[in-house]
């Protein structure tokens, strides 16, 4: 899928960008700018991408999971990530605003980019999971009349 | 983490403070459209879906409260660490928000 693709990238950049800034000076300040841009690139092609099957093709997933046996995976897992989604990606769109300033001088600059880039990569991961159980949801009720089919 | 020292730009410090009430706001929206039903028939109507709406709504929140807090340098005004500690508590509320709402609401 294109879009956890995306997210998964997303989330990557945000790592590199909290490691760069860990070690920041103005040798790799251009770097942990870079990783702030790929942060944010990644998370609104995450975003235009998970939207698309969000609205045009999740509905019909949506009715399979909540009919199988873990409809918790629509319930909760989804309506959380769907939300949870937009915190991520405002954190991400923050990143290279954040990133602008001179990190290897500036304190206060610099442990805001390393929270920035660590709250994206937490949020992102969780998203990323919740994707994990959504997607087994609609696995197990495929399954379940699969196995149903067969008897 | 020692506290830190310096001060941010208007620009970085603005939509710092914006992304900590867009996080918020965004939260009260998901609670709001799940427990009632005509906002989320409304929001559904401005754009045919609900979701798409939602990301409008946070998307024009941010980019313009980040830019009236940057030209009126309100924000900052505010202590970075204070900013910063904002920020992380507003995501943390906003994320269990989110979970404890759908797990039990």
């Amino acid at each position: 899928m294109l879009h956890a693709g995306f997210g998964a990238t997303g989330c990557l950049a945000a790592v590199w960008a909290f490691v760069e800034t860990l070690n920041a000076q103005p040798g790799n300040a251009a770097r942990i700018r870079a990783a702030a841009l790929v942060t944010a690139l990644s998370m609104a092609g995450a975003w235009i991408c998970g939207g698309y099957w969000y609205v045009h093709f999740y509905p019909a997933e949506k009715t399979l999971i909540l009919q199988g046996p873990w409809p918790f995976a629509h319930n909760l897992f989804m309506e959380t990530k769907e939300h949870l989604f937009f915190l991520t990606a405002i954190l991400a769109f923050l990143l290279p605003v954040a990133a602008r300033e001179k990190t290897y001088s500036n304190s206060a600059a610099r442990k805001l980019v390393l929270s920035v880039a660590a709250l994206v990569a937490i949020t992102g991961l969780a998203v990323e999971g919740a994707g994990a159980v959504i997607e087994h949801g609609a696995k197990v009720a495929l399954l379940r009349g699969g196995s149903k089919g067969g008897r | 983490m020692s506290p830190a020292s310096g001060k941010l730009t208007a620009a970085t410090s603005g939509f710092a403070l914006s992304a900590a009430v867009t996080v918020l706001f965004n939260t009260a929206l998901a609670w709001a459209k799940d427990a009632y039903p005509p906002v989320n028939g409304f929001m559904q109507s401005l754009t045919g879906h609900h979701w798409t709406t939602h990301g409008a709504a946070d998307l024009v929140l941010f980019a313009g409260l980040g830019l009236i807090l940057t030209y009126t340098r309100a924000a900052q005004r505010i202590d970075p660490n204070r900013l910063i500690g904002a920020l992380i508590g507003a995501v943390a509320i906003a994320a269990l928000g989110l979970a404890v709402w759908f797990a039990f609401v």
